[in-house]
């Protein structure tokens, strides 16, 4: 395995204060799909703008294929393709007509690109509407010819900035699905930035979590949950003192201090534990009001890494509001 | 610098240029409001504003052939500045798809492709160019249609050996000065991202540039510091060429050389900038 992505060290300062990105170095394998996980906010966005030779770099370096982003970006431009976060398909052209204006823009030869533009529609569910206006399109369809559009010329890294971003939840699993067939048909590389954990989650080979311009964390999501040490059990416990320390022992793990009468518990196979729990408390004269059991996922580990749940980091972002009213002004749209 | 392919940047002119003629006459209202507003104006100018009447006060008795450039009378020294006028109507909206085109995204899309910059703000030039040459084409035949309505006065064309070749040399001065127009405008449209601030500039500019020139009045009419200005607007250049095709005996302000040269110079120096510009603008 080789990297096809490599960065260097990279910042990003917006009008000389904003540091959106702030020193980040990562690489991206040839043919995995790549996830940055983070809030509104994190840098997602800027760090894609950067690689994807859209934005200027302050400080670092960024290599695709081998090529300098800033000295040859028109080699970059030609293995890249890029769905960006915003619909930015044109809604005066029907679909076929977006997608043959791409082709021609990238130089696919006429036959071929008659070709692609009918698999690709296939591909992407589109092959009725694509003579219609694209304005008559929801907002999924026009997600997927986006999607289509970015890969018409076969690159060898696809971006996808937040690809389900506005999407319902059918339209989302679709488009997880086109995704993923994507994925096993070619030894495509795809970095896909989102904010959605099951995203990440059920996507990534490899997710790099990213909060306030950092990565925090970087591995496979398998991985980054093993590394949590574990489910996590919580119980509400009514009687005298404090069961924490009869907790960690009796389970052998470990038990955060008591908040009131509630007490969470990291233990790896949770379940084979619970019994053990419960019969120690009772032993020692409590009594177990509630017990919940949660899997290691990537909201913990999110938390573990940033200090908040993504869901906090998210309504923290002042920006955040803004956003959605662009998305949905983006979706009402045009001309 | 990287190498430009030529064959490969002009596949991708085309592709674009084509996009935006799409979008112009796919919307039938534009089309018709494009050919209903010179049609009001060489109604208005031409037909009711007789200044064939002044021109005998002019310089004390001035025959109309002499205050006119040669024209027979005033609708066909009119008509054939009119076609200079709509060129640069046309061209000042030229830019104006680029600032849409930024704010929903589309031009990112463009600058993520591996096209060369220039091509961005070419294509927009090109749709302009043809938009500007159709429909002065159109108003031509109308001026001249208007010939054969009794009542109605028309483009009298009265060069005796008028002929393709002619034709030819006025669309060549169109095209020039089209080509400058709108690559100025475009220009433009690079550098300011909102659309009304764009619209405010283009309405401080046309109309100051088409009544500092020879394209709806004589500049003999004028005091010396404004004709000494107006005689080198590309507006001039194009209606002093553009008569002295049409006219037997025209009276010119410049030769025709030196009109088409100047016209040359003009689409030059601006095509370039909006090159430049283009380049620096989007490069981040
Ligand atoms: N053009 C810009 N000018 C100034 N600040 C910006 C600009 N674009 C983004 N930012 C700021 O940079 C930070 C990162 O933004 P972004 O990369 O869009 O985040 P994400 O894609 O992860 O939501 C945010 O604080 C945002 O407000
Ligand atoms: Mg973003």
């Amino acid at each position: 395995m080789s990297a096809i992505i490599e960065v260097r060290d990279l910042v990003k300062v917006y009008n000389g204060s904003i540091r959106a990105v702030d020193g980040i170095t990562f690489e991206v394998e040839e043919g995995e799909i790549f996830g940055f996980l983070g809030p509104n906010g994190a840098g997602k966005t800027t760090t894609i703008s950067m690689i994807t030779t859209l934005l200027g770099i302050t400080e670092g370096a960024i290599k695709v294929g081998g090529h300098d982003v800033e000295k040859e970006p028109t080699e970059v431009r030609k293995v890249i393709g890029l769905v960006p976060q915003e619909l930015t398909v044109d809604d005066d052209l029907t679909g076929r007509e977006n997608m043959q204006l791409q082709a021609d823009l990238y130089d696919v030869p006429r036959e071929l690109a008659h070709e692609r533009i009918e698999e690709l529609l296939r591909l992407v569910d589109l092959k009725d509407a694509a003579d219609r206006f694209v304005r008559t399109y929801s907002g999924g369809m026009r997600k997927r010819l986006e999607l289509a559009e970015g890969l018409i010329h076969r690159p060898s890294v696809l971006f996808l900035d937040e690809p389900t971003l506005g999407l319902d939840v059918q339209t989302r699993a679709v488009m997880w699905e086109h995704i993923r067939k994507l994925k096993k048909e070619s030894n495509m590389t795809v970095f896909l930035t989102t904010h959605y954990l099951e995203e990440a989650d059920s996507l990534c080979d490899r997710i790099g979590i990213i909060d306030r311009g950092k990565i925090m964390a970087l591995d496979s999501p398998t991985r980054l949950k093993e590394n949590l040490g574990g489910d996590i059990i919580e119980m509400t416990v009514e009687g005298e003192g404090d069961f924490s320390n009869l907790l960690a022992q009796a389970c052998n793990g470990e038990c955060n201090p008591r908040d009131g009468n509630r007490y969470r518990i990291k233990v790896r196979n949770g379940e084979l534990q619970i019994p053990r729990l419960l019969r120690s408390v009772t032993d020692q004269g409590g009594q177990v009001l509630s017990v919940s059991l949660t899997r290691p996922n990537l909201d913990q580990v999110f938390l573990e890494y940033t200090g908040r749940s993504l869901r906090d980091a998210e309504q923290s972002t002042v920006t955040n509001r803004g956003e959605r009213m662009a998305q949905a002004r983006q979706m009402a749209r045009r001309r | 610098m990287e190498m430009i392919d030529l064959k490969v940047a002009l596949k991708q002119t085309g592709a674009l240029t084509g996009r935006e003629l799409k979008h112009w006459y796919r919307i039938k209202i534009q089309l018709v409001l494009a050919f209903v507003q010179p049609l009001l104006w060489l109604g208005l100018f031409g037909q009711a504003f007789r200044l064939d009447a002044l021109a005998g006060g002019m310089g004390g008795g001035m025959p109309i052939e002499l205050a006119f450039g040669g024209a027979p009378n005033y609708f066909s020294y009119m008509a054939v500045g009119m076609l200079t006028v709509i060129v640069l109507f046309t061209c000042t909206f030229s830019g104006l798809s680029i600032v849409w085109d930024r704010r929903f995204g589309f031009l990112n899309k463009l600058r993520v492709a591996p096209i060369p910059r220039g091509i961005i703000p070419m294509s927009r030039v090109l749709a302009a160019v043809t938009r500007a040459l159709l429909q002065a084409m159109v108003v031509l035949v109308i001026a001249v249609a208007f010939l054969y309505v009794p009542g109605l006065v028309g483009l009298d064309i009265t060069n005796s050996s008028f002929g393709a070749m002619d034709l030819l040399t006025m669309l060549g001065i169109l095209l020039l000065l089209s080509l400058g127009f709108a690559a100025i405008f475009v220009a433009i449209a690079l550098t300011i991202t909102n659309q009304d601030v764009l619209m405010g500039v283009v309405n401080l500019l046309n109309l100051p540039i088409m009544f500092t020139s020879a394209a709806l009045f004589p500049t003999a009419i004028m005091p010396d510091w404004l004709r000494s200005v107006a005689n080198y607007n590309p507006l001039t250049f194009a209606a002093d060429g553009l008569r002295q095709v049409c006219f037997e005996n025209a009276v010119s302000i410049h030769s025709l050389g030196f009109d088409v040269l100047g016209l040359a110079v003009f689409s030059l120096i601006f095509v370039a900038i909006g090159i430049v510009v283009a380049i620096k603008v989007l490069k981040y």
